[in-house]
């Protein structure tokens, strides 16, 4: 993650015994003790994935959240806990990431407004901030769901509260709260259907309870860089979420499929890996691991040498992190972006946009500024914040393209002093489509309005790999099948990419529409996408049909129908 | 005191309308391949159109030259004209109105030279309001106050097929900004105070006409209306029918000029209307 990271463990332990009293300078270590935990358990809360896309990391987000938060701490001396946990909200707050990430944010800043400026935390305050840090982020959320981190948090308000009858200690309530936390978490899939389908619990609630659970690890003198579990499940491994994660120095990306020899002892192989870079996962299906991992340029070969002489190698990746980071300040010089000049008092458009080639058509469009983000890269608050704050005007919409960038773009909103509207477009061609309503000199209202009525013009079809074997919406999946999503929602599984697209086109009627926008990913060679529109054309002959180079990951296809 | 009314050939005031109001028009220039012809000489706007697509060089415009002003100018008072209101297209999108000022200057106040913030109908409305002001014998302050009336209720709003030729112009700040559209794309475009302003764009034609027709219709009551394209004759029939127009006296159906095709390309569907 990010240099200059001790863990908290290194340090002396508080003794809960002695009741030291928690005032700023002890919440500092609690909260880095709870960013460690989160971190090192970031893995396993990205593998809690409802939807067989590639989602939104939540760990990542979370971690990305939680690390703002403190960064904004740690070179800070007051001893005035109010003053502190004032700060980390502040921090949280611009560096929010995606939904859970902007929860989360909310769940501090309520935490900081009940404690003012108080110097100790006692038990009574700790109850009374975990009640208002609820209520706050139950308020930020318009449609709250059940089931989510919400609910985890209103349950371990509830725990904070109970445990008042008992005690009035801080350092025994967390006890209390991190266990509430774990059993919120485990009744989750109880509360939201989804979850229940997919076989996994909430992920934004079980980053909640990993950051208390830190807390109280770290109280109790317990290791927090090693997570407990060890090996997940090879379809629950996330492989393409480098951008967010890239370390200084640590520029490639090795993933290797191997067969170990009989006597694999993992916890050795972890430690020499960790001789040799970070971002260590491995999984492990049907027989085969899969070890992932981010080494510097001059050690990229080191993992394959040392893994070969524990097994049989099957397959080997190895990608260049930094060129991958560049892709919109590269290319050639006539793929460079060029963004519409704004004049004062015009609207202007910021958009979020997965690939380089979507980014420029919607600079063609006339965007004012563009973010990089989507599916498993969700923008921050600040980064959306920023991408905006330095245009020469006051009115500002936002098109976040994913609803995973929703409640980022919404907070981004609210910490400025511009005007900014928030248009909910959920994919790329809904996105698209609202662009073409732009009107820089209309009335701002207006422009809004019909901006946001402009979504439901177009269909949107997604085509993506199935990370993981799932039943979701009386759909079954099964791991590497081709998946179809329509506006938004999986609607069914194929063999093939021409099977997919086919059945794409006859569910959403495109025989009622005249245009079909085909954007291929990065992933795709120009021969497939080649044969693909040559099956669309002669499949929709009276069709118009536009092929563009969207340069995203993980979608093979995004399909826009109008 | 007798007036005459003065525009130039971007106005699109067809010729019987423009002998019915006694307005005299000066012909814009179009080059194309070197050469140089009067607007309405040379070639048909039809034929432009059919041509333009094609053409390797693309074709220019130029103003009339201050000369040809002053001889009309001097040819109306000699028939007998005390006072001529001179109004022109746009200032920030054509030399015309510059130059025809500077014509003006060797007859003091006799002539009035009006940047009419416009083109084509929009400008053609203007004149054609002066004119009637004329028949009404209002004075020349007050003709300028009741053009300047009307041109607060023109909305001139286009679809094109493309932004290309907007873009090559070289008029229009926010198209040349844009690299080659990589969609393909139905701009739409407003004139408003002399400016060409985007007002979005659609991704078929048929969804176009549609947003043309819901542009329209929040307009609300029309006193006046011209169908302006070029060379999308059909298209601006169909248009027009769906309007509902059955109220307006006299809606008129212009293939525009090529001195503003030039600038715009072939295919292009708007209109130009005055609000009640």
């Amino acid at each position: 993650m990010s240099e200059g990271q001790s863990s908290p463990q290194s340090r002396e332990i508080l003794d809960m015994n002695n009741n030291q009293p928690i005032d700023g300078m002890v919440f500092k270590t609690l909260a880095n003790a709870g960013l460690t935990w989160l971190r090192t358990n970031q893995q396993i809360v990205n593998a809690l994935n409802v939807f067989p896309v590639p989602d939104g990391d939540t760990g990542t987000n979370m971690v990305l959240t939680m690390q703002a938060a403190y960064d904004e701490i740690k070179n800070t001396l007051y001893k005035n806990l109010g003053r502190i946990i004032h700060d980390l909200a502040h921090g949280a707050l611009m560096g929010a990431r995606g939904n859970s990430g902007v929860i989360l944010s909310q769940l501090w800043r309520g935490f900081a407004r009940s404690l003012g400026d108080k110097d100790i935390l006692d038990g009574i305050s700790f109850s009374n901030a975990m009640a208002e840090a609820r209520d706050t982020a139950y308020k930020g959320v318009v449609r709250p769901v059940e089931g989510t981190i919400l609910t985890v948090a209103k349950d371990m308000a509830s725990a904070a509260e109970n445990a008042l009858q008992v005690t009035n200690d801080p350092y025994e309530m967390l006890i209390y709260i991190v266990n509430e936390a774990e059993a919120s978490v485990e009744r989750t899939p109880e509360l939201l259907d989804v979850l229940k389908e997919a076989g996994v619990v909430d992920a934004g609630g079980k980053g909640l309870h990993y950051i208390f659970e830190g807390m109280l690890r770290y109280i109790q003198g317990q290791p927090l860089d090693t997570a407990l579990i060890s090996v997940q499940p090879l379809a629950a491994m996330q492989m393409d979420n480098a951008m967010e994660s890239i370390e200084p120095g640590q520029d490639f990306e090795v993933v290797i499929d191997f067969r170990p020899e009989v006597h694999f002892d993992l916890q050795s192989y972890y430690d020499n890996l960790d001789q040799m870079g970070t971002s260590i996962q491995v999984g492990e299906g049907d027989g085969i691991y899969r070890m992932h991992i981010h080494v510097p340029t001059d050690k990229r070969y080191d993992p394959i040498d040392y893994t070969m002489s524990l097994g049989t190698i099957t397959k080997v990746h190895i990608e260049n992190l930094l060129a991958q980071m560049n892709w919109m300040g590269t290319g050639r010089p006539d793929q460079k972006l060029s963004l519409a000049p704004i004049e004062p008092g015009q609207i202007a458009v910021v958009i979020v946009a997965p690939g380089p080639g979507i980014a420029r058509v919607f600079a063609s469009l006339g965007a004012a500024a563009i973010i990089e983000g989507g599916q498993t890269m969700n923008p921050s608050t600040q980064e959306i914040v920023a991408s905006f704050e330095n245009l020469p005007t006051d009115k500002v919409i936002i098109l976040p393209n994913n609803k995973n960038i929703f409640m980022a773009a919404k907070a981004a909103s609210e910490v400025t002093v511009k005007q900014v509207a928030v248009i909910p477009s959920r994919t790329i061609p809904q996105g698209l489509s609202a662009m073409l309503r732009l009107v820089p000199d209309g009335n701002f209202e207006d422009v809004v309005n019909d901006m946001e009525s402009s979504l439901d013009d177009v269909e949107t079809g997604e085509i993506t790999t199935a990370t993981r074997s799932v039943e979701i919406d009386g759909v079954a999946v099964e791991q590497g099948e081709i998946i179809v999503l329509h506006n938004d929602k999986l609607i069914l599984s194929a063999a093939t990419l021409e099977e997919a697209c086919l059945s794409f086109f006859k569910i959403a009627k495109a025989e009622d529409f005249e245009l079909i926008t085909l954007f291929y990913g990065k992933d795709v060679s120009k021969s497939l996408v080649n044969k693909i529109t040559d099956l669309i054309r002669s499949n929709y002959p009276d069709h118009e049909v536009e092929v563009q180079d969207g340069g995203q990951p993980h979608y093979q296809f995004i399909i826009s129908l109008e | 005191m007798s007036i005459a009314i003065v525009t130039d050939s971007t106005a699109d005031i067809p010729r019987e309308l423009a002998e019915q109001y006694q307005i005299k028009t000066v012909p814009a220039i179009l080059v194309m391949d070197g050469v140089s012809m009067e607007d309405g000489a040379g070639i048909t706007r039809q034929e432009f159109y059919k041509q333009l697509p094609y053409l390797e060089k693309p074709p220019s415009t130029a103003t009339p030259s201050a000369g040809t002003f002053e001889k009309l100018y001097r040819q109306l008072i000699a028939e007998g004209f005390q006072k001529i209101i001179s109004i022109h297209v746009s200032s920030l999108l054509s030399g015309i109105f510059a130059t025809a000022q500077l014509a003006a200057k060797s007859f003091e106040d006799r002539i009035t030279v009006i940047d009419s913030g416009q083109i084509s109908l929009g400008l053609g409305f203007q004149a054609i309001s002066a004119s009637e002001g004329i028949r009404a014998g209002l004075s020349v302050e007050s003709i300028l106050q009741k053009v300047e009336d009307v041109r607060k209720r023109i909305r001139v709003i286009a679809m094109l097929d493309t932004l290309e030729y907007v873009r090559r112009s070289g008029r229009v700040s926010w198209a040349r900004a844009r690299i080659g559209a990589l969609l393909d794309i139905k701009p739409f475009l407003e004139i408003r105070e002399g400016r060409v302003l985007s007002l979005g764009q659609a991704r078929t034609r048929q969804r176009g006409i549609k947003h043309l027709l819901e542009l329209y219709k929040s307009l609300g009551t029309i006193e006046r209306l011209g169908i302006l394209h070029s060379n999308a004759e059909q298209d601006a029939r169909e248009l027009l029918s769906k309007l509902g127009t059955s109220l307006i006296h006299n809606p008129i159906i212009v293939n525009v000029t090529t001195i503003i095709g030039t600038h715009v390309g072939p295919n292009g569907l708007g209109f130009a209307a005055i609000l009640k």
